[in-house]
Parts: C-alpha cells; structure tokens; sequence
C-alpha cells in the first residue's frame, strides 16, 4: 500500500468508527500520548493557536480524555448523548505533506459529519479540515496527533467528538 | 395571551409561601414580542466588557434585543455606542464581532463615519446639489439612548427614561466586584470564546445559570467522571476540576435582589483546584479576608436579563439573546485575572472546556434540556410551574449574616446547606418581569 493510501484507509476507518460507534475500535486508532484538537476561532479569520493560553473546542493531550468522552457516551447519563444522535461522516481530497516516511506522516483532508437528532428529529452538518499526523507502530499506523479545523462554530445546542 | 394583564402570569404570595408562574410565560409569543420591547429594548442590558474594546478605535458589535449595536473607543480613548446602520439608506456597516478601524465606510454608497460615530463623508458632497435642508441634518451614526459601565462592563438602554446603572445594578455590584476584582491588573476574556443556540426560551437559561438542583441529574456523567477520576478509573488529570457533591455538606445559600438580579452562593469544596487559589497571598492582601473567602466561594450571578457571570467550575461570563419566544442564542466567555501564571491559567482553560463549554461534558446537556423543555412547556396546558418553592422555609426577607458581612441589604436571603438546592433564587427575575411588563395592554 502507498503511503497515501494507507492514510486514506486510517481516515476512513476513523469515519466509519465513529459513525457505527465502535468506540474501542476508534481509541485503539490513537496513540496513548496523542494530542487531539480543535481550536476555537478567535475572530472571522484567526483560529486559536496555543491550548495552554487560548479555549479550544476540544483538547486532549492524551487519549484518556478521549476515553472519559467514551465512558460519558457510553453511561447513558448524558441528556445530549440518549439517544445518541445518528452520525454520517464523509471524508475526502487527502494530501499528504512532502515530508512523509514509512515511519511518520502528515495527512490533510475535508470532512463533514451529517448529524441526525434523534431527541428533537432536527438534522445539521458540521465542515471543516482535518490534520492528522499518523506515525508507524508495530506495523500499524496510528494518530499521534489530530487537528480539526471547524468551520462552522455556530454550534446548535451540542456538539461531542464523534461529530466533528 | 390568555390574562389580560402580565401581572397575571406570576403568583407571588411570600406570606402564604406560594410562588408560581404561568407556563405561557415560556410559549406565548404575545408575551414574547412584550419582552422584546419593554425588557430587551426598554431598559439596561449587557453589551460587552471595556477590555474588549481596550485600545483607540476598537470596536465591538453585538445586538440589544433585535437591534444591532457598535460600541467603539474613539482616537481620544472615549467610548460610544451607537447603531450599527448608515444614515443614508439604513445599511449596517459592520459585519463582524470585532476589530480595530478608524473609520467606518459603508458598503453601499460609501459614506464614512469615525470612530466616534461622526459622519466623517459623504461620497461626492460637492457635486451631490444638495438642498441646504440636507446640510442642516445630523448625519452622524445614531447613538443608543444611554451608554454606561460598571467595573469594567458596558450596558446600553435603548430607551432614555431608566435609572442610572449603579442604581438598577444596586446590590448585584458587589457580586460584579467579586468577579471583576479578582486579578491585580484587571480582568480579560481568554481568547476562544463559544457561541451556540438552542430552540427554548430565554429565561429557561435564566434559572439554569443559577440552578444547584440540576447538577446530580442532568450532569450526572460530569459528576461521575470527576469520581471516576478521584478513584483512578480514569488517568485524565488535565482540567482538574472539582467534585460537585462534594458541595451538598457545604454552606451555601442565596440572595435576591431589585431588578432582577440574584445569585447563588456556595463553599467549594477542593479551593486548590481553583485557578485563583494559586494567587490567594495576593488576593487578600489586596481585597482583604472577606471577600478574599468570597471569591473562593462558588457564585452564579444572573444580572437582569442577559448576563450571567458563574464562578464554579472556573470563571464564565455568558450573554443571552433572546432570537425567538423559543429560540435563544449564548456567547460564552472564560474569564480570567490579567497577567494570570501560565500554569494556573492552563488549569482554568482545561477546566473551562470540561465543564462550560458547549463542546464540553455539562452545557450540552443542559442546551438539550431546555429543548425538552420547550416542548413540553408548548403543549399548551393551563398550569403553572412547581420549581419555585425548594428553600422557602429557609428564606428571610432582608439580609442574613453573609449578607450582612458583605454590607448588602438584598431583598430576600436564604442560607443553609447546599443540599437544599434553592430554587427561590428565581424569584427576583419573575418580579421584574412583572414589574416591566404590568400595566402595558398586549
């Protein structure tokens, strides 16, 4: 497999992941150290920049915030989260940096997730980009580090990490 | 509307114990476009924070009820609010939250306006045979009819005829010090703020923002990974934040006040999880022990009726602008003391983002329940709301002991246990939505 294809695999098993809420299939695809982000928009142009000084929309800076985002879904406790909202994501145009190696990879794509809501039958969809920097381990690749650009942050009502 | 007179909507009876309010209050779009006019656009409201428009010829643009507003410090450091709309066909000129800019153009037709709203051109005056008439107008953007700040926050009344903002603000000030003083050099917003809708009423995010009764149900899932995390179920220690029943052996208690504003208070159970605790040494040498402890404590202050300032799991300041009888709009901001260490203020952040945010593990869940809200209030039943009364055997007209610690004379306080989870607190909001509203036929 190119390098390309086997980043084009991960994003899409990501996608697929999540949307039949294989949680434990989706945690495994991350390192342990992983960072996972989503800056919040400064202004009209400017996205955050730094998590230790700015809010992002999400930032974990290992998977066990992740996993207490798994462990939340999967209570049953959460009025946002019963019944799950109904997910599609679509994935595309991924574009991998020049500096890739069998070894390590950055990867750029476009995503959107169509949400269905099952609480109030509203639907909406998410856009944005993805950055995933993927590194070799054991044979297998991973995410070691994932940047999601959200597009539009006007958010209605919830927003959790399988839907962006 | 089905009574003739807002009055109607409300039961208020203190010596009987009796408080309740009328389910058309959340769905009756008649009462709505009154709350509009007399309340959103017929006394004061919160339009931003003075550090948000620090530098000359910054501006902000939010809206106050329907109306669109910029407020904006001029070259000489003076602060305006005026209407975001030509003088010459009515278009805005400004299609963004914020900036810097000397001059307002408009897209339309050109004219130009400074930073203090005069009227700086109008494109091709000299060749425009203009009728002496029209040199004889004000051409100047509109200016909203009062303009006044408390500690650092900005609130416009589109109508003349109110009482000046330390007097409609009475008592709610100390709570705004409490915030508004915490940092040596000034308070500021960590940049990021969140916004988001959800399709309920307004007030519903008025009583939520001061709702202790809430947070074992609804944010049962917040409540369970803090324990999950204290038990070492779960190896995130990033945000740090603090156990919620911790609380319910702690003192609490409220205070409800003229015009509107109330707020809950309560110990906190862990204050070396709390980003100001890390800079306590210098809070109290400055503000003294009193209110040093104070702003240690848990406070959810409602300011009457679009701003709500909470300090519990980190500090927020959140605006709410009513888009519909059932539809409501939030900008959340994490606010934070200016020149904050770097450890403390990552702290505050990452707590922030587990609790407050909208992406976070509590406010979605309280977004989705004003939903469900919503829908069971539109039903339409001729009933009338039963969670006014939790605490009405604790509460005394006047002040109590903390009150009196503080120097307030509030309308009404309440103190005991957190466990008792007041929600006599929302008394103050339904008052002065009588008191706008009474008298005014539909």
């Amino acid at each position: 497999m190119t390098l390309l294809a086997a980043a084009s695999d991960l994003l899409a098993r990501e996608g697929l992941y999540l949307d039949e809420r294989r949680w434990d299939d989706w945690l495994a695809l991350y390192c342990e150290d992983c960072t996972f982000w989503a800056p919040s928009w400064l202004d009209e142009e400017v996205q955050s920049n730094d998590p230790e000084r700015q809010i992002s929309l999400f930032y974990f800076s290992s998977r066990a915030g992740l996993e207490d985002r798994v462990w939340r879904i999967r209570s049953g406790q959460a009025p946002s989260l019963v019944p799950i909202p109904r997910t599609t994501h679509l994935i595309a145009n991924p574009v991998l940096d020049d500096c890739a190696t069998g070894d390590a990879m950055v990867v750029r794509s476009a995503w959107t997730c169509h949400i269905y809501t099952l609480r109030n039958r509203t639907q909406h969809v998410f856009f944005g980009r993805y950055e995933h920097h993927l590194v070799r381990l054991g044979g297998d690749w991973r995410i070691q580090h994932k940047k999601i650009t959200l597009m539009n942050d006007f958010v209605p009502a919830m927003l959790d990490v399988f839907c962006v | 509307m089905r009574f003739r007179d807002a009055a109607h909507y409300v039961r208020d009876d203190p010596d009987r114990g009796v408080f309740r309010v009328h389910r058309d209050l959340f769905s009756d779009e008649a009462l709505f476009e009154l709350e509009l006019q007399h309340i959103f656009e017929g006394g004061w409201v919160y339009v931003c924070a003075e550090f948000q428009v620090a530098r000359p010829n910054d501006f902000y643009c939010t809206k106050v009820g329907r109306r669109s507003v910029i407020v904006s410090r001029d070259e000489g450091g003076k602060l305006h609010c005026f209407y975001n709309t030509c003088r010459h066909r009515g278009a805005t000129i400004c299609h963004v939250e914020r900036g810097n800019k000397k001059y307002h153009v408009c897209d339309y037709h050109g004219w130009t306006y400074d930073s203090s709203g005069r009227n700086f051109d109008i494109k091709d005056r000299k060749e425009g045979a203009y009728p002496d008439s029209f040199d004889d107008c004000d051409h100047d953007l509109i200016p909203v009819a009062k303009f006044e700040g408390y500690a650092g926050l900005l609130f416009v009344s589109l109508k003349a005829d109110v009482a000046s903002l330390e007097d409609y603000l009475g008592d709610a000030r100390t709570f705004i010090d409490l915030a508004m003083k915490q940092g040596p050099d000034g308070m500021e917003f960590v940049p990021g703020r969140t916004n988001y809708t959800f399709n309920g009423n307004w007030k519903l995010q008025i009583d939520n923002g001061m709702d202790a009764y809430h947070l074992t149900s609804t944010h049962r899932s917040f409540v369970n990974t803090i324990n999950r995390r204290e038990a070492g179920q779960s190896s995130n220690q990033q945000a740090n934040s603090q156990n919620i029943p911790s609380r319910f052996a702690l003192e609490s208690g409220m205070f409800n006040f003229e015009n509107g504003h109330a707020v809950i208070w309560s110990d906190q159970p862990d204050l070396e999880k709390l980003p100001l605790f890390g800079a306590i040494d210098e809070v109290r040498a400055r503000v003294g022990k009193i209110r040093a402890k104070w702003m240690l404590r848990g406070c959810n202050l409602t300011i009457f009726p679009n701003l709500q300032i909470a300090d519990s799991t980190s500090l927020i300041l959140r605006t709410i602008l009513p888009l519909a009888v059932d539809r409501t709009e939030m900008t959340m901001y994490s606010m934070a003391p200016v020149g904050e260490a770097l450890e403390l203020r990552t702290r505050r952040i990452r707590q922030h983002e587990d609790f407050f945010n909208i992406t976070g593990m509590a406010t979605p869940d309280d977004t989705v329940i004003y939903e469900d809200c919503q829908n069971g209030l539109s039903v339409g039943a001729d009933d009338w709301l039963q969670c006014f009364e939790r605490g009405m055997t604790a509460l005394k007209p006047g002040a109590d002991a903390h009150a009196r610690e503080l120097g307030l004379s509030p309308v009404a306080s309440m103190s005991g246990r957190y466990a008792v989870q007041n929600e006599v607190c929302y008394h103050s909001a339904y008052r002065e939505w009588v008191r706008r509203l009474s008298g005014i036929a539909a």
